[in-house]
């Protein structure tokens, strides 16, 4: 087949396929939302309250105000990265959603698009939930802050190119592990989100320099204190070019994977 | 529309496809009519599911040409699968959403407006004999109940033609029984049908032409009955008769037969009137182990067509 044959995209039946995954979640929205934002809570308690009494200040902010941003943005990795992996597989394998979708007017590129229209969603979804609870902590201290769901929302995208790129090569779903303890782990880690990148080596900071979530943490933190400056342009235009530069790929992998 | 001048609704002309190193589907040309039934027998492997993909869109030709409702499958798919209703082999009905809902979603893939939809699936419930299960998981289902409910799913965009494959594999007789009823009944309102399948008392009920299949090629086709008559006869003989006999029976029947097969101990013979050389050989002093005359069906042309031996 032609890598290169150009893509079938309609906006409508991707939309569609974004609708399927509205209805699915209707059910399960309950139990997932307290499951998935369980772990950035538990982390802003243990770390914020714990490690917050021995650390004075970051940056100048109390060490509570300073991961609380970041953990907005991890969970926005999380869910568009645990929806693009994990979940995209059974589709794929185990329960053949997209086999039955591609029996009606639904292309493989509809299909791709649509689920990183969901992502993006879910990814908007916590986001938002996130700030709600910083908020009632009272660490929200601007009104820039109503801008944090529209980077979920990039957020997800990013992710989510990611995470079907990935899950495109996933022969069997314990594969999907290493997409975690190899690479959302160390982004956890190594993105800014707990303590400044200038406490690492040099050659860390620049490969932290790579990191999507890096550039999300350095925007939404901004955001969320009150104190903008250029350099959140800078981060922004970093996450788009990421954007346009990556999101074919997936389309393409998974049209190779999908259609035999 | 005016059955002279409008396409058939299917038209393959050496239609082949090759996956890296084997060759599925070698060549093949069909006509589906309007209206009609139309089969594919083969054995497992045969080509049939690989055919019917191609016919649905969802898997490109490696050459030749295939026409669904006068559209290239290449060019057109979005315009095709409009009007096609699928039903795959093996269920992949969304076990995340209830029985009802795996109705309404599928139809909005169709763009059905939703109103439509809802009274649709209230419709193929019934129609199906589901209505108690509409708010049950997928899971909760039994085997010949997902295939009803495979079934209506796919008719929820009011398809002209219907593909379906293998639909009754693996439902226990009543199930299967129930499935060929509904199908029976969409081919009176009128819906196009393209049925695999390798079991020949199907396709003798539900097909109004079979193509039977084997290794890729289409080794004959024609109405069920036409068949049987050009490669059988009306009867079979079955005998079972150890080795040195068998030259002695094939001799004084050959005149009498169409045709003949042997596998190990056994000889089938196709006659018009078998019981005739049952009398001789019960006349002469041939010892036999097992004789039974009896109808000849479809599964003797395709068994004739395709081998006896397993092919796997």
């Amino acid at each position: 087949m032609n890598p290169f044959k150009p893509f079938s995209f309609s906006p409508r039946q991707a939309f569609r396929v974004w609708q399927r995954e509205v209805s699915v979640y209707k059910y399960i929205y309950k139990s997932t939302i307290i499951s998935n934002l369980m772990d950035p809570l538990i982390y802003l308690v243990a770390l914020g309250f714990g490690l917050g009494a021995y650390v004075n200040r970051m940056q100048g902010l109390p060490y509570i105000q300073f991961i609380a941003p970041g953990l907005i943005a991890s969970s926005v990795m999380n869910a568009a990265s645990y929806e693009t992996t994990i979940n995209t597989f059974v589709r794929i394998h185990f329960d053949r959603v997209y086999e039955a979708m591609m029996a009606t007017p639904v292309t493989v590129e509809d299909i791709v698009v649509g689920e990183m229209m969901w992502a993006m969603t879910r990814s908007t979804i916590y986001a938002t939930v996130m700030l709600g609870v910083v908020t009632a902590l009272g660490l929200t201290h601007s009104w820039y802050a109503i801008f944090v769901p529209f980077l979920g929302a990039m957020g997800g995208m990013m992710f989510a190119i990611l995470g079907l790129t990935y899950t495109s090569f996933l022969k069997s779903i314990d594969q999907s592990n290493f997409f975690f303890t190899l690479l959302i782990t160390p982004l956890f880690l190594f993105s800014g989100v707990f303590y400044p990148l200038d406490a690492l080596p040099e050659i860390v900071k620049t490969i932290a320099f790579l990191s999507p979530l890096y550039h999300l943490v350095e925007i939404i933190r901004p955001l969320i204190i009150g104190q903008i400056g250029y350099g959140v342009i800078l981060h922004l235009v970093w996450m788009i070019v990421f954007i346009l530069l990556f999101v074919a790929i997936p389309v393409n992998l998974l049209r190779k994977k999908l259609v035999k | 529309m005016n059955p002279f001048t409008a396409e058939h609704p299917v038209v393959a002309r050496g239609l082949r496809k090759t996956f890296e190193s084997t060759e599925a589907v070698r060549g093949i040309d069909f006509d589906v009519l309007h209206g009609e039934c139309f089969g594919f027998l083969g054995p497992n492997g045969a080509g049939k599911t690989t055919t019917m993909r191609m016919i649905g869109c969802v898997s490109p030709l490696t050459s030749g040409s295939l026409k669904v409702f006068g559209l290239d499958t290449g060019k057109s798919m979005r315009e095709i699968k409009q009007r096609l209703g699928v039903v795959p082999q093996e269920a992949n009905l969304d076990e995340e959403l209830p029985v009802e809902e795996n109705l309404t979603v599928y139809a909005r893939f169709f763009n059905v407006p939703s109103n439509v939809a809802a009274a649709r699936a209230r419709e193929q419930l019934d129609f199906m004999e589901l209505t108690e299960k509409r708010m049950a998981k997928v899971s909760e289902l039994s085997g010949g109940m997902r295939r009803r409910l495979l079934i209506s799913r796919a008719m929820m965009n009011e398809p002209d033609l219907l593909i379906l494959d293998e639909p009754t594999t693996g439902l226990d007789p009543q199930a299967r029984h129930l499935v060929w009823d509904k199908l029976f009944e969409l081919k009176r309102r009128g819906v196009t049908q393209i049925v695999s399948t390798h079991y020949m008392d199907e396709a003798h009920e539900l097909c109004d032409r079979v193509a039977i299949m084997d290794q890729g090629r289409i080794i004959d086709e024609g109405a069920p009955q036409d068949l049987i008559q050009k490669h059988i006869g009306r009867e079979v003989l079955e005998v079972r008769v150890s080795e040195p006999m068998r030259s002695q029976i094939l001799a004084f029947s050959l005149s009498m037969v169409k045709g003949y097969d042997s596998y190990r101990d056994l000889i089938v013979l196709y006659a018009d009137e078998a019981e005739r050389i049952l009398d001789k050989i019960k006349n002469s002093d041939i010892k036999t182990d097992y004789t039974l005359v009896r109808r000849s069906s479809l599964e003797d042309v395709f068994l004739k067509l395709t081998g006896r031996r397993l092919t796997e």
